[in-house]
Parts: C-alpha cells; sequence; structure tokens
C-alpha cells in the first residue's frame, strides 16, 4: 500500500464510521420496536413502525404538509431567486462582493439566529404589525400560521437557490438581452428561450439543495409555528428527543430519506430528459 | 453603456433592481431586527422600540450561564475545526495529487454529509451515542461536529490544490527539499487562502450547529445554539440572547465581507 494512502484514512474513517455507519444502524432499528414504556427494543424485525406510521392520519398529513412547504418554498426561492442571481452577475459591477458576501450571511449562521429575529419582526408586537398599528392598518397574524413559515424558509434558503445560479448565470454572455432584442426579441422571450435553458444545470442544483433543506428542517418550522403546526422535523425531533421512540423515529427518518431520494432522482431524470429533448429540437 | 435606451428597457432595468433590493430586504430583515431589538431597553421588545441602551450587551457579559455555553461551543468548534481541516486537508492533497483508484468513491464519502440529510443521520448518531455511552460527552460532541465540518475542508482544499501547479513542489524536490519542508514552504504558503477558508467555514458550521447538537449535547456540554433553540422552545425569549445573536451575527457580516472579498467564499458553497 503507498504511504499516501494513509493519509486518506483519518478523513475517510471520519466520514465512513460516524456519518455513514448510521445510516444502516437506523435502518436496521427502524425494523425493531420497544414495548410500551421501555427502552430496550424488543427481539425479531417488523413493519410495525412502518405500518403504524402509514396507518395515521396525524403521520401522513405531516409528511404531505412537509412536501406541500417545500414545494411552496423552492418554487417561491426560484421566482425571487433568478432575476437577483442575474442582478449579480450582470449589473452589480463593483458592488458584486458586497451582495454575494450578503447572500453568505444566513447560510452560514444557521437557521436559529435569523429566526430569533423572525419573531421580532412577524410577532403581535413585532416589526410588521407594530408599523401596522403607527399607520393605523390591521394587524396580520404570521406567528403560528404556514405564512410565517413560509417566509421564514424563503428566508432561510433562499442563498441555496441564488449562488448556483450565479455560478451558471456567470458563464453566460453579458449582452444576452441587448443581442436578442436588437433583433427583436421580446426581454420575457429572451428569458423564456435563452437563459433559462442554459441556466438549467443551476436551475436544478439550487432546487435540490433548498428542496432537502426545507424538508428536513426543524427549527424553522418550530420556532415560526410556535409547536401549533407539525412538520417532519418537528415531528421527528419530538420522536427522538422527547417521546425517545426511537425505532418509530428511525421509520419516520427512513421514510423522508426515501421521499428525499425519489425526488431527487425524478429531478436527475427529469432534467435528463428534458435537455435531450432540448438538444433533439 | 452606449446603446441608446428605450422607456420600456429602462423601466424593465429599475424594475430589476428593485426587485433585487426587495430581496435583499427580505434576506436581511431579520438580522437587522435582531441587531436592533438587542438594543431595545425593554424585557420584551415591541415596536417602536420605547428606549434604547446597552443593557442586555452587559446582562451577556455578567451572565455566567451564557458564557459558559459560548465557551463550549467555541471549544466544540475550535477541536473540530482543527481536526476537520487537517484530515479533510491531507485526504484532498491525496486525491489531487495522487488520484487513487476509486477516488470518485472515496471523494463521494466524502461529501456525503452535504449530500444526505443531517437530520436523518441525528436520529441515527443519537441511538449509537447512546448505545456506546457517548451521548452529553465532548468528543462524542466533537466528533459528529468534525464529521459535519469535514466535507467543507475536503471540497474547498481540493478547488485550492487544484489551483497549485505541481511543477513548484517537484521542483523543491529536485533541489533537494525534504518532503516535510515541500509542505512547509511550498505547498502550505501556496494554500494558505484555502486553509483560511477551510477553517473559518468550519468554526461557523460548528459554532452554528443545532441539528446534531439538540440531539447528543446533554446538559454538562450544551451548546449556546442549543440553549437558545431549548430556551425559544419553552419559555420564550430571553433579551440577553439577542445581544449575544447580535454579537454573532455582527462577527458573521464581517467575516463573510472579509472572506467573499479576498477569498471569494461565495463559490465555495
Amino acid at each position: 500500500m503507498p504511504p499516501s494512502i494513509l493519509l486518506l484514512l483519518p478523513a475517510l474513517a471520519l466520514s465512513a464510521v460516524v456519518f455513514l455507519a448510521p445510516f444502516l444502524w437506523l435502518a436496521s432499528t427502524s425494523f425493531r420496536t420497544q414495548a410500551e414504556g421501555s427502552l430496550l427494543l424488543a427481539d425479531g424485525l417488523s413493519l410495525d413502525n412502518y405500518i403504524r406510521l402509514f396507518a395515521d392520519p396525524f403521520f401522513v398529513e405531516v409528511l404531505l404538509r412537509t412536501l406541500a412547504y417545500s414545494v411552496v418554498t423552492t418554487a417561491v426561492s426560484l421566482v425571487v431567486a433568478l432575476p437577483v442571481a442575474r442582478f449579480i452577475v450582470v449589473r452589480a459591477g463593483r458592488f458584486k462582493g458586497i451582495l454575494l458576501a450578503l447572500m453568505l450571511v444566513p447560510l452560514v449562521s444557521g437557521a436559529l439566529l435569523p429566526s430569533l429575529g423572525m419573531l421580532h419582526l412577524m410577532g403581535p408586537l413585532g416589526v410588521v404589525n407594530g408599523a401596522s398599528r403607527l399607520m393605523g392598518l390591521p394587524t396580520v397574524k404570521l406567528l403560528g400560521t404556514p405564512a410565517g413559515i413560509l417566509i421564514g424558509l424563503v428566508q432561510s434558503f433562499l442563498p441555496l437557490m441564488v449562488l448556483p445560479l450565479v455560478n451558471t448565470l456567470a458563464r453566460l454572455p453579458n449582452d444576452l438581452e441587448q443581442a436578442a432584442a436588437s433583433l427583436g426579441a421580446p426581454a420575457a422571450a429572451v428569458w423564456r428561450r435563452v437563459i433559462l435553458p442554459l441556466a438549467m444545470p443551476g436551475v436544478v442544483a439550487g432546487s435540490v439543495l433548498v428542496f432537502c433543506a426545507t424538508f428536513t428542517s426543524f427549527v424553522t418550522p418550530q420556532i415560526l409555528g410556535q409547536g401549533h403546526i407539525a412538520t417532519f422535523g418537528t415531528v421527528a425531533y419530538q420522536q427522538a428527543g422527547q417521546v425517545l421512540d426511537w425505532p418509530f423515529a428511525s421509520a419516520l427518518a427512513m421514510v423522508a430519506l426515501a421521499m428525499i431520494g425519489l425526488l431527487q432522482a425524478a429531478i436527475t431524470v427529469g432534467s435528463r430528459f428534458a435537455r435531450r429533448r432540448e438538444a433533439r429540437q | 453603456m452606449t446603446t441608446p435606451q428605450t422607456m420600456p428597457a429602462r423601466l424593465a432595468r429599475g424594475l430589476h433592481a428593485l426587485w433585487t433590493l426587495l430581496a435583499y430586504v427580505m434576506l436581511l430583515a431579520p438580522i437587522a431586527v435582531l441587531i436592533l431589538a438587542s438594543f431595545d431597553d425593554g424585557s420584551f421588545f415591541r415596536f417602536p422600540p420605547q428606549r434604547l441602551s446597552l443593557r442586555w450587551f452587559e446582562a451577556a457579559t455578567a451572565s455566567r450561564e451564557y458564557r459558559s455555553a459560548l465557551g463550549i461551543s467555541s471549544l466544540v468548534a475550535l477541536l473540530a475545526a482543527a481536526i476537520a481541516v487537517v484530515a479533510g486537508s491531507l485526504a484532498a492533497y491525496v486525491l489531487v495529487r495522487h488520484r487513487p483508484r476509486g477516488a470518485r468513491i472515496i471523494e463521494a464519502v466524502l461529501l456525503a454529509p452535504l449530500v444526505l440529510p443531517l437530520i436523518v443521520w441525528a436520529i441515527a448518531l443519537m441511538q449509537i451515542y447512546s448505545a456506546l455511552s457517548l451521548t452529553g460527552t465532548l468528543t462524542g460532541l466533537v466528533l459528529a461536529h468534525t464529521v459535519i465540518t469535514l466535507p467543507y475542508a475536503v471540497r474547498i482544499m481540493h478547488a485550492t490544490f487544484e489551483r497549485i501547479d505541481p511543477a513548484l513542489e517537484a521542483a523543491a524536490v529536485s533541489l533537494g527539499a525534504r518532503p516535510f519542508d515541500v509542505a512547509r514552504r511550498v505547498v502550505i504558503p501556496l494554500a494558505l487562502p484555502g486553509l483560511l477558508t477551510s477553517v473559518a467555514f468550519s468554526l461557523l458550521v460548528s459554532f452554528n450547529d443545532v441539528i446534531v447538537s439538540a440531539l447528543i449535547a446533554g446538559g454538562r456540554w450544551m451548546t449556546f445554539p442549543v440553549r437558545l433553540y431549548s430556551q425559544l422552545r419553552g419559555q420564550g425569549v430571553d433579551p440577553t440572547t439577542l445581544a449575544i445573536g447580535a454579537g454573532i451575527i455582527a462577527i458573521i457580516l464581517v467575516a463573510a465581507v472579509i472572506g467573499e472579498l479576498t477569498m471569494k467564499w461565495s463559490r465555495q458553497v
């Protein structure tokens, strides 16, 4: 064995043993059960956890709600992010560095501190409602509602959409709009026919990142939902951290993993198919 | 710009700029509000603020509870970042320079924590830690944080080493430098921006983690984010945490601006 391989071992061992091996453990405990009030696993394998999960309308609803939030957050992020990314690439000039740096801030500050700010932005005495009251406008209830959670999710994960888009759009020529406009094409057509198809790799990468981040998020829905709205993340933490039903939490996590995996596969296959059709035209 | 601009074109450009501005307002509003609220004198923030003061910043520096949580977070982040950057750099170096067999599989394993959902992993890790009595220990916490910061170090160092011309190392060797000297005098100085970026990302990712820590930290080694999270779920907001949060955000802002302007951080994400 060449000595260089030895230098790989520490990182490889950490990732394989501490990160990947637990997924196998998870798969196996999801087929175990524990008796009521006990933390000891009963002997034998069974599908009980999965049957319970899919037979209980509460958990099915939680998964569907999480799926809906993820789709909405991804779609809204994409619509918001496309013009922003294009602006950063083409129009920002010497502000480009600052705009990118500000985009990094929510990404590296984790979900918790922005949520703490959101509480004071959306709360009954917060900035939005305080300003509304000053101007004599009606107040809005955002905390504890799906709208509040969705605003928080888009805010948290928008950079995951913007940054891959910036990286792909940066490879396109800057004067696409002008070139097309001089040939008589309206801006909307340029976007639909030229920019979007070329930006597709960034759209796919960003969408997968935002979808996965939303699907598995728990801090934002927990804090902004005020405990009233259950999502996969909040329920999984409840089962694992408070109810201490670990086999059931494992099954829940496995189902989430499968849903995310299926979606990623669908997006990959779908975009490959679309590209092939594009090439044929 | 020399092309003549028609009215609709100028309007479109104006709308584009406005759209971008609004997106940034939404993106940064919670951070701005967090900073504003931290200067509010009241025991709970209400808008518009009645009186501004540094009261909660004083409370933050005086609180032993929060000082200890911040100390634990910093200790865990420093240990995890040190291990992750050393292990990640070594692995990235071998992958770039020696391209061993199965390099793609090795890369996939090393980058897995960026692809697979951490919350699913955390639920598994919690059970294994419990079986191994690692729950609530410093070792367990550092190990977990090392693993989630490692892929950032691997990816950033991989890109860094790819940009360094191997001829420089070959030249040093042909002039009689020993491997250790090549590393110390040639590779490390050339890789310094990448190393600094890896350290900064690892520190930030570890320091702000709540996903894994919330399930494995326990009472004795409770990091600041875990303390904040359990407080927000329970009794509501202690304004002291607003002051601490504002301080952390200020550090992140400064780091992000320096990192982007000098080391192009946004391309590493």
